[in-house]
């Protein structure tokens, strides 16, 4: 299998398809009055594919954050060239808008976190109808509904944290790119997260996650770029499969039918809660089994692109019928 | 999706009135204070049974109040807007949206202008209901123009700089200096660089002679606003253009 990221950055101009964050031999420059220029970043070249989640790790001061503003479209890069869904990224922002979760998370101390939820989703361009909605089950979600009246201000570490993690998903935007969400998170907060980003998973939504954590980066995303002083020390590489791979894993999850699920996708393997992982060759054969399992009668609830070796061959054990 | 930046428009008219309204009144009203007591103005003056005289006198203690409410309430209005929100790192959160930077921010300062003059209007209504009648339109007009002038100026300031508040007041000054030893500097000679100085600075001495025509109601001639009011305007295209070339402050 192969992604469009092992097969090395597109040239100025050529975007693969698919890829819906790409950098390409990006370096960055800070200008300094009192000292000589600081290199942030030098020549990175890295792609997030739609329906992936990308990770970037490093240490303290690697250009991790610089890297991530830049694909926000929050800085330009001093050389190289940035482009999300093709375009450059500030004008996809403008036209789209972007799940950003910055690291310090800025808003100003006086605003209580459900009104800057849904400050936030009316900037987002959620519906007056969804938005309340839509506040509450971002709060709910991250266990920040008993906070709902509390000032930002308040906030401290994991509690901050889950809020700049809630105003990412207040809205339902294509590109999600998280820094250093992991950086001072509790247990439970870091298993929401994990539910989280399965949850956003989704055959159109790259995510992009920078964190230090890079043991823990591996577990939730599908490929870990390392950079260290602004360059790349270990290219990505591929952990898991993605839409864009010829062949591909998915989760398809029934309300029901379940019984019809082997007649149509003989591969098929139990992931319990009426979800199963399937192996097909492509979007074609994907697109034709749905249809199929529809023909028989199957309510069909969510489809996703899931795990491709590791973890299938993990649950292989649980295959249908054992 | 689209983000409803008109939809958001009651939120930043609420900021302007929760965070700025209540400073630009203390501001002003110790401004207005210390310049009052720099002329000799005093509460016994304010007694509008005291004939013809303390009518006057009634009517230029107010006008000398309209006229330093109005540069507050302009400089309040740029205030927060563009500098202090990229200070804190708001514009990184708010500008992963689907907004305009641009669009964003001039709404903001606009929406604090009409704050501004409504706090005006609802101040001159108070004090002509309690102690004398004075033209609420005029009054409104006047710090609107303001906005435009003072406010303009610093909107542009603030996208340009972070110490934005003390180079106003310095330009600022430096007009009404100039305005104010004109004649010396005539008779020195240098009336021609006082003039050309006095054209580059904005018109800060043509607004503070303009505040008895507005708050009397006075027809005010057009080519007396066209200065200011150019001015501002032209501040505000600039700083719209800047805001378009760098959103952010990094």
């Amino acid at each position: 299998m192969s992604t469009a990221s092992d097969a090395g950055p597109a040239g100025a101009g050529g975007t693969v398809a698919g890829a819906v964050i790409e950098l390409s031999h990006v370096s960055k420059t800070f200008a300094s009055r009192s000292a000589s220029p600081a290199r942030a970043l030098d020549d990175v070249s890295f792609r997030v594919a739609a329906g992936e989640v990308g990770g970037i790790s490093g240490p303290a001061g690697a250009g991790k954050s610089t890297l991530l503003a830049i694909a926000a479209g929050q800085l330009r890069p001093s050389s190289g060239s940035v482009r999300i869904d093709g375009i450059e990224p500030r004008r996809f922002v403008e036209r789209e808008g972007i799940a950003y979760m910055p690291q310090p998370l800025a808003l100003p101390g006086g605003w209580r976190v459900a009104d800057a939820l849904t400050r936030l989703a009316v900037l987002s361009g959620v519906r007056p109808t969804y938005t309340k909605h839509r506040v509450e089950a971002a709060m709910r979600e991250l266990g920040l509904y008993d906070d709902r009246r509390r000032r930002v201000r308040s906030l401290k570490g994991d509690a901050r944290l889950r809020l700049g993690l809630a105003q990412a998903i207040v809205a339902d935007h294509r590109v999600m790119i998280l820094d250093e969400p992991l950086d001072g998170m509790g247990p439970e907060s870091l298993d929401r997260l994990r539910e989280l980003i399965v949850r956003l998973r989704a055959f159109d939504r790259a995510i992009l996650i920078a964190s230090r954590d890079t043991a823990e980066l591996q577990r939730l995303t599908d490929r870990v770029t390392l950079i260290d002083r602004g360059r790349t020390r270990r290219p990505s590489t591929p952990r898991r499969a993605t839409p864009a791979d010829v062949e591909g894993v998915f989760h398809i999850t029934l309300h029901h039918g379940g019984e019809h699920v082997l007649a149509v996708f003989p591969n098929a393997i139990s992931l319990g809660r009426s979800t199963y992982a399937v192996r097909v060759a492509g979007f074609g054969p994907l697109n034709q089994g749905l249809r199929e399992l529809l023909d028989r009668g199957a309510l069909l609830a969510a489809v996703t692109p899931a795990h491709a070796a590791v973890d299938t061959n993990a649950l292989a054990v649980n295959e249908v019928g054992t | 999706m689209k983000g409803r930046l008109t939809a958001y428009a009651g939120y930043q008219l609420r900021d302007y009135f929760v965070t700025r309204a209540l400073p630009t009144l203390i501001a002003s009203g110790l401004a207005a204070w210390g310049l009052a007591a720099a002329r000799g103005i005093t509460l016994s003056d304010l007694d509008p049974a005291g004939g013809i005289d303390a009518r006057d006198r009634i009517q230029q203690t107010f006008e000398l109040v309209l006229a330093t409410f109005a540069f507050v309430a302009g400089a309040a209005a740029a205030h927060g807007v563009v500098a202090r929100h990229r200070a804190r790192g708001y514009d990184r959160l708010v500008f992963s949206r689907p907004v305009s930077p641009v669009r964003y921010y001039t709404q903001g300062f606009v929406l604090a202008g009409i704050g501004a003059v409504i706090l005006g209007a609802v101040g001159t209504e108070v004090y002509a209901v309690a102690v004398h009648p004075v033209s609420l339109p005029g009054v409104a007009g006047y710090v609107a123009l303001a906005w435009l002038l003072v406010g303009g100026l610093a909107f542009l300031l603030s996208t340009v700089t972070a110490f934005y508040l003390p180079i106003l007041v310095l330009v600022l000054a430096a007009d009404l200096a100039l305005d104010h030893f004109a004649g010396a500097l005539s008779a020195a000679g240098a009336g021609a660089v006082a003039a050309i100085l006095q054209f580059a600075l904005p018109p800060a001495h043509v607004l503070v002679t303009l505040r008895g025509e507005f708050a009397r109601g006075l027809a005010v001639d057009p080519r007396a606003l066209a200065w200011p009011a150019g001015f501002g305007i032209a501040c505000i295209v600039a700083a719209m253009v800047l805001l378009r070339r760098r959103p952010f402050s990094s």
